[in-house]
């Protein structure tokens, strides 16, 4: 299922191309260009302060390149709101689970359709969001913030997928949480792959994220130092040594 | 027998008063809560509100609640236009920026209102504002009944509206996480001109309640922003529930308080409570 | 004496007492009344404006409740001057009592942060007002609407007496701040400004510092307050204890510029002489100075000062300076 399945002719979602990224004062990304391919599931890695959440903030337009450009789906999107890009179908699930805690699942859910587009399906999604993740239906009209780690990540993911995206950014998921409810998690993600949508998460794990994605870019201080299909990037022997131990 | 029932009147009176304190309070919490800001100019513009509606009163005849009509569209368009235009700039300013701003609004405010309509107090008196009704024993003013009432609709009506409408939903998930709300596509400074737009439209029926029931002049803003501040302390940031129970506490401790201590020292009373809540607890009762 | 010879031979001292010397004689040399009225003003308003500057501008303090320390500082007047006791002993005592009452109501304000403190700090004046309107201090006449007190023993005084007290603590206040800043208080100071936490983790006591400068700001303040009733003569709640105090003082500090040294003279200046433009419309001097404290804040929010530092003008005067100064004489 790795890397060798991966058909090299598939288009081109969404290009970084050469972004600097400041943060406050400091530079965050240098020069950083990652492309994602239709249909993948791409994982971005790297330890705390690599850039990665800077990386997935700035294509969200939390941020913006002072720098180079973006492009999504052949559109410059560099300049945008927040809210443009959501429209466009870019959703970020964010790190840390943030989830409105004083909503019920159900209405965590509901706000994710607020885009315009997104509302019009939002039955359907709705329902898509419960195959998925059953509890969650079970739980609907719960308290958010009375749910497990586990099933506010399912309701984050729900909630960002219920802005109608094809293209579902995650901020490192599997913080805190125990491989079996791991192991679901990255099956919803093949899951949802399935629907259509393409994929790229962020981790700090890079043995699991290997054995999860298509593709990998590795990111530290602010830099892509390496890239390529999993398959290549297991092999390397930089990834060997330096996250291996090997 | 005779102590308790001499104290049945300040009861009821402080429980209706706390229906009014509520309804004015209820601005400043929805600012609060989904922006973080204490608009200190809230109690002016509140005033505004009574002015307002003693302007069309005195000019064109018409029944102040019915002035509402154009009252609270009005006061929502100021309040648009106040967020948009002036606090969406002071908050990338600096964090004292949009006090001192809110500050200068107030000062501007109570100067426009000493040129059109001289220190003197006004009050918004209509035939029923006299009137009183029956309960019991005790005779209770009806405009103090009205307050109550109102103050129970709007709540109610804010409630559905922010479970209801996406709008609402928009405006609870931006006062709950403000990043997580950006994430969902939600505009959130369009969302916060609307909570402040909403408020000052609330806060436009807070002024006529609070005109029907009190003569007001130029500087009341101060006295009900801090009864409103300490409401919204006490019941704990944003939350409607709060407010409301917030209101009665105030409401009560200071007719209890005037009537043991006398008539002049009953605002005196509610500044002192108002001090020993944020003393004890800046977090309020109910707040997150 | 030894350390104060260094000193004196400073060029900066040099100017600095000369000017001082010359302000202190321009009475004796007439210049007109309200000229001398405008500078007593300016020199009463410039420590209260100093103190806000403190307070708001280096440690993020927007305190509005200046003027319950100078009504304070007032009344201790009142009392003392009809006790007989000599009105200078009255101001003293009234900025001590100015601070002691800083040091009560910090208890239950100080546990507020940010907008919190602000309102609480505006209830303060408020309370005041209401409780002088019904206590009164002292028996005897009433003058004016409610509860107004003329001070006694001060009518001898004349404008020139005046504008010197105003004068010591016009400048006392600057001398006073610059050596607050100047002092490792100065750099604690700068470190809560930029960030609350990191200086408490730094071991500095964040507390404390605000604190002091609260109660220090409290007893100039007191003392500019008693100054200035000792000139006006009387005193009364409504206008004591007002908003409108507060209002100047936040003009001349954030038109001035907050946060730095200089900013607080200019904005007195400005402050003055809107003061004087500003006497025949009485009805709108506050719609005319809230209208300047907005728009100054939305489009030059460091103040006059903060601005010009940042053209290159100024820069470029700067680094010549700097430069002068440090050629080896």
């Amino acid at each position: 299922m790795e890397g060798a399945d991966v058909d090299m002719s598939q288009e081109m979602l969404l290009k970084v191309s050469d972004i600097d990224v400041f943060y406050g004062g400091f530079q965050a990304l240098w020069e950083v260009s990652i492309e994602v391919r239709t249909g993948e599931i791409l994982a971005l890695i790297g330890a705390n302060a690599s850039g990665k959440s800077t990386l997935l903030d700035t294509i969200s337009g939390l941020m913006h390149p002072v720098k180079g450009r973006i492009e999504f789906a052949g559109e410059d999107i560099s300049t945008l709101d927040p809210f443009n890009i959501v429209d466009l179908g870019i959703s970020q699930v964010p790190e840390g689970r943030r989830i409105f805690p004083d909503m019920s699942v159900l209405e965590n859910l509901i706000i994710g359709s607020y885009n315009r587009k997104a509302r019009s399906q939002r039955e359907q999604n709705l329902k898509v969001v419960y195959e998925l993740f059953p509890i969650l239906k079970a739980r609907r009209k719960q308290m958010a913030r009375t749910l497990s780690g586990g099933e506010q990540q399912m309701l984050v993911i729900g909630r960002g997928l219920m802005s109608d995206p094809t293209f579902l950014l995650l901020d490192e998921m599997s913080l805190g949480l125990a491989p079996i409810v791991l192991n679901g998690l990255y099956g919803a993600l093949k899951a949802i792959r399935e629907k259509g949508i393409t994929i790229l998460f962020v981790e700090q794990n890079v043995r699991r994220s290997l054995m999860e994605a298509d593709r990998a870019y590795i990111m530290e201080t602010g830099r892509v130092v390496l890239s390529g299909n999993v398959s290549d990037l297991r092999e390397k022997e930089e990834v060997k040594k330096a996250y291996f131990g090997v | 027998m005779g102590f308790l029932s001499g104290l049945s009147s300040p009861i009821v009176m402080g429980l209706m008063l706390g229906g009014l304190y509520a309804l004015i309070a209820l601005g400043l919490s929805l600012v609060f809560g989904v922006m973080k800001l204490i608009n200190v100019a809230h109690g002016d513009l509140v005033i505004f509100g009574s002015y307002f509606a003693y302007a069309t009163m005195t000019i064109f005849g018409v029944d102040p609640i019915l002035s509402l009509v154009v009252g609270m569209p009005l006061l929502f368009a100021i309040g648009f236009g106040i967020q948009k235009f002036l606090m969406s700039r002071a908050f990338k300013i600096s964090m004292e920026a949009p006090l001192i701003i809110a500050f200068g609004i107030s000062i501007i405010l109570q100067n426009i209102f000493q040129i059109f309509w001289s220190p003197l107090s006004r009050g918004l008196t209509t035939s029923y504002a006299l009137k009183f009704f029956a309960l019991g024993p005790l005779r209770i003013p009806l405009v103090h009944l009205l307050n109550f009432v109102l103050a129970l609709v709007v709540m109610f009506l804010l409630r559905e509206f922010m479970r209801r409408t996406y709008l609402g939903r928009a405006i609870n998930a931006a006062s709950q996480d403000r990043r997580a709300s950006l994430l969902m596509g939600i505009n959130n400074e369009r969302i916060y001109a609307f909570a402040f737009a909403i408020a000052m439209a609330i806060a436009a029926l807070a002024g006529v309640c609070l005109g029907l029931t009190f003569p007001f002049t130029p500087v009341s803003g101060i006295p009900f922003l801090v009864v409103a501040f300490g409401v919204v302390v006490l019941g704990g940031l944003g939350s409607i529930k709060g407010t409301f129970i917030g209101g009665m506490v105030i409401g009560l401790a200071q007719t209890l308080g005037g009537h043991f201590l006398g008539t002049t020292a009953q605002m005196l009373v509610a500044y002192i409570i108002v001090l020993i809540i944020l003393t004890m607890r800046p977090q309020g009762l109910f707040g997150r | 004496m030894k350390k104060v010879i260094p000193w004196l031979k400073q060029s900066s001292t040099f100017t600095l007492l000369a000017i001082i010397i010359v302000l202190a004689f321009l009475p004796v040399f007439g210049i007109p009344h309200t000229w001398l009225l405008y500078l007593f003003l300016f020199f009463s308003y410039l420590a209260m404006a100093n103190m806000w500057n403190l307070l708001a501008g280096y440690c993020g303090l927007i305190s509005l409740c200046q003027p319950a320390f100078l009504g304070l500082a007032g009344y201790t007047l009142v009392i003392f001057t009809w006790s007989g006791l000599p009105f200078y002993l009255g101001i003293i005592v009234g900025g001590i009592i100015a601070a002691a009452f800083a040091v009560v109501i910090s208890v239950p304000v100080f546990r507020l942060k940010g907008i919190y403190f602000a309102v609480g700090t505006l209830i303060v004046p408020e309370i005041l007002r209401i409780v002088f309107f019904l206590w009164k201090p002292v028996g005897g006449e009433l003058h004016g609407g409610g509860a107004g007190y003329m001070l006694k023993g001060v009518t001898g005084l004349t404008l020139k007496e005046n504008y010197w007290f105003a004068l010591v603590i016009g400048i006392g206040s600057i001398i006073f701040v610059r050596s607050i800043l100047r002092s490792k208080m100065g750099l604690a100071i700068a470190a809560i400004r930029d960030n609350d936490n990191t200086a408490a983790s730094s071991g500095i006591n964040v507390f404390g510092l605000k604190l002091y400068v609260f109660v220090i700001s409290a007893f100039v303040t007191g003392i500019a307050g008693g100054i200035f009733f000792v000139y006006q003569g009387y005193i009364e709640p409504v206008s004591t204890f007002n908003v409108r105090w507060t209002m100047t003082l936040m003009i001349a500090t954030v038109a001035g510029g907050m946060g730095t040294q200089g900013g607080p003279v200019i904005g007195t200046i400005i402050v003055v002489v809107l003061h004087f433009l500003l006497t025949r419309y009485e009805g709108i001097s506050l719609l005319v100075q809230g209208l300047i404290l907005v728009t100054v804040m939305l489009l030059a929010p460091r103040g006059i000062l903060g601005s010009l530092r940042e053209t290159r003008a100024y820069l470029a005067v700067r680094h010549l300076a700097m430069r002068i100064s440090t050629r080896p004489s």
